[in-house]
């Protein structure tokens, strides 16, 4: 007998190591096929992939400088990111990173503008607080309709993104607010010195960011596995009725948690502004925001494998630069190898409802669960 | 202000323009949603429509076959929504992510190949009513307008007809509803599901088309700016009936055309709040209308 149950045992934690195997390489082997298919894309516009590749390389990892570079990409992709993920454990699908984003810059370059009389460290940490309330400010709308009123979060926070944007270039061009006057386009004005984050390496632009967003990422992992609060969200994620019926309260769970996510998404604005770019730029991100979605989802969710995931997009972005100068590929390229990537995922079953079997009305089914609240969008 | 209502009737013709490229895709749209599936990637087949009918017409100088370069273009994006969706059975949303932003990559990438050939692509053409173009307000406003306006007055009842009246429609509308049922009753669900996203494809392609070839033209990058998404909420509004869709539509075209003519007229108003306009009316109608429609599943 308990022979026949440690044997069992034994073969349960293999299996467990097998799902774990497979679960960490579907990312991987969807990233490789991702990959093989730009490069067929690459060579019917007559460039060698592999030169192109080699290219993204270099730019990314060849030198001091290409690392930082590196850095520097992977910082705002990482914090945005972390947000989605935490969003997406407790049920939520935010499109609206990219208008959250650009008021969280806006909040702190409005703080970074202002000659404080305090210390250093004291100026960015207020900027940077500011620039977390404008993200979460830019997501309380959605989430007070999504919670309270049950209207799904996507097309509002799509549409939330667009007002944003707008609100930012009236920002950036009106000089009795941020505009710098006299600019070839259209900018705020630099930030005070006080209020820019500290290089970390002499001779790049690798900055303090980089730092802040990894550690932001240890902590959710923390966080989400085992405080009240993380195990909350989770729940209310998987399963909200059953939440509900333990007593969660779910609509205050999917607040506080759209309103952090929102913050998230505010303080990757405000590292783009503080560590990189010391102004404000009208269309400063240019979709960076939804890029993010793509880094959650292909770090599988989970705050560790994000950080993963960021670095190897930071690094796709850094050497896209690169091969576009020299061979002359467009950088959007890593938008179609980001794609790619998440749509073998979620063809790998990635997120999948149930175990896959392709009956007929099985399919019916499934797809009818999956769907809950299709409408309310 | 003044200036802005000078001109009204090419304002009310600017409405219908703009809210035709949202109707071509909806009514499409509508039969993805009505077999109970999400597409929001209908925004990716949207932009790849415009893309692939501009490219069609330089490249032919023929408006039909642009018409169905794009239809081909969305309709195929669609497919590979509906493969992940319907077999694999992956999550809808991200599918659909996924599906916009490998749509915004491709065209970002082929741009250039676009631009080397520089010549304007050819437009939808006007069709000529006769003496029926010169009725006050109406005649601007609806027959003096061109040949993918005249297919959004087409197909909008026709669809209604296809989806009300039709056995075929019946059994659409029964996937969305009850899909067990209708799984059997001896039909092939997935079958119907394809069939509703391919549609949904097909037609956001040609809304894309219409977006670009109805007075413009040419292509930019991202041209489509999220009306994929205003179509979405304009299908929740209008209760996936064709008709309100379409009621619902105008409406959006003409906050669209408020917004153009305001940025060409000047006014107090910075312009970028105009720019607002399409979605924070998107916002405050589905804000405004929670709990009172009942989506098919």
């Amino acid at each position: 007998m308990e022979e026949q149950q440690q044997t069992r045992n034994i073969l349960e934690h293999q299996q467990g190591l097998i799902d774990f195997f497979i679960a960490g390489s579907r990312p991987i082997v969807s990233i490789l096929l991702a990959f093989l298919v730009s490069g067929v894309f690459i060579y019917l516009q007559g460039k060698n992939p592999l030169v192109a590749y080699a290219a993204v390389l270099r730019g990314s990892f060849g030198s001091i400088v290409a690392i930082g570079n590196t850095c520097v990409r992977t910082t705002p992709l990482l914090i945005g990111a972390l947000g989605m993920t935490l969003g997406i454990r407790g049920g939520l699908f935010n499109v609206g990173g990219e208008g959250q984003l650009y008021l969280g810059a806006a909040a702190a370059t409005a703080v970074g503008l202002l000659p404080l009389p305090v210390p250093s460290w004291m100026h960015i940490l207020l900027a940077i607080i500011a620039g977390i309330l404008g993200g979460a400010f830019w997501a309380l709308l959605p989430a007070l309709l999504r919670a309270f009123r049950g209207i799904s979060e996507i097309v509002v926070t799509i549409m939330l993104n667009f007002v944003g944007i707008y609100f930012v270039s009236y920002l950036v061009h009106e000089p009795k607010l941020l505009a710098q006057e006299g600019a070839s386009y259209a900018q705020s004005r630099t930030i005070l010195e006080s209020a820019i984050l500290p290089i970390l390496v002499k001779g790049t632009s690798m900055h303090l960011g980089i730092i802040i967003a990894v550690i932001l990422g240890i902590i959710l992992h923390f966080v989400l596995k085992y405080s009240t609060f993380g195990f909350r969200t989770r729940m209310v994620g998987a399963n909200p009725e059953a939440s509900n019926y333990a007593g969660v309260k779910v609509k205050y769970s999917l607040l506080i948690t759209f309103l952090i996510m929102g913050g998230f998404y505010g303080l990757m604005g405000t590292v783009e502004v503080l560590g990189l770019k010391y102004a404000l730029y009208d269309n400063f991100s240019a979709g960076l925001g939804y890029e993010t979605i793509a880094v959650a989802l292909l770090g599988g969710a989970n705050p560790i494998g994000v950080i993963f995931s960021a670095f190897f997009f930071g690094a796709l972005k850094a050497g896209g630069n690169l091969m576009q100068q020299t061979v002359g590929i467009p950088s959007s390229m890593v938008q179609v190898i980001q794609a790619l990537a998440v749509l073998f995922i979620v063809g790998f079953g990635f997120m999948r409802r149930k175990s896959s079997s392709y009956k007929n009305d099985d399919s019916a089914r499934s797809l009818d669960d999956a769907n809950k609240g299709i409408g309310d969008i | 202000m003044g200036d802005l209502f000078s001109q009204f009737d090419p304002f009310l013709q600017a409405s219908i323009r703009m809210a035709v490229p949202l109707i071509l895709a909806g009514i499409g749209t509508l039969y993805t949603e009505r077999t109970g599936v999400l597409n929001i990637g209908v925004e990716g087949s949207m932009l790849v429509g415009t893309f692939a009918g501009v490219a069609g017409a330089v490249v032919s100088g023929n408006i039909f076959f642009a018409a169905l370069c794009a239809m081909l273009a969305g309709g195929l994006l669609s497919l590979i929504f509906a493969y992940l969706v319907v077999n694999r059975r992956g999550d809808q949303l991200v599918a659909g992510f996924a599906i916009n932003l490998l749509a915004l990559g491709l065209t970002l990438t082929l741009m250039p190949y676009l631009n080397a050939n520089r010549t304007r692509a050819v437009l939808f053409p006007v069709i000529d009513t006769g003496f029926l173009k010169e009725i006050p307000v109406l005649g601007p406003m609806v027959f003096n307008q061109s040949i993918a306006v005249w297919l959004a007055f087409i197909l909008t009842p026709v669809s209604a007809w296809i989806l009300y009246k039709t056995s075929w429609g019946l059994n659409l509308r029964a996937v969305g509803e009850n899909p067990k049922a209708v799984a059997t009753a001896g039909l092939s669900v997935i079958r119907l599901r394809y069939i509703g996203v391919l549609l949904g494809g097909l037609f956001a392609g040609l809304g894309g088309a219409a977006l670009a070839l109805n007075d413009l033209g040419f292509f930019v990058p991202n041209m489509t700016l999220s009306r994929g998404f205003i179509v979405l909420a304009a299908l929740v509004v209008g209760k996936w009936n064709p008709f309100s869709f379409a009621g619902v539509c105008l409406l959006f075209g003409a906050a669209d055309a408020l917004q153009l003519r305001a940025q060409t007229f000047g006014s107090v108003i910075p312009y970028q709040f105009y720019l607002m306009l399409p979605y924070l009316l998107t916002i405050a109608a589905l804000a405004g209308l929670v709990g009172k429609t009942k989506a098919p599943k």
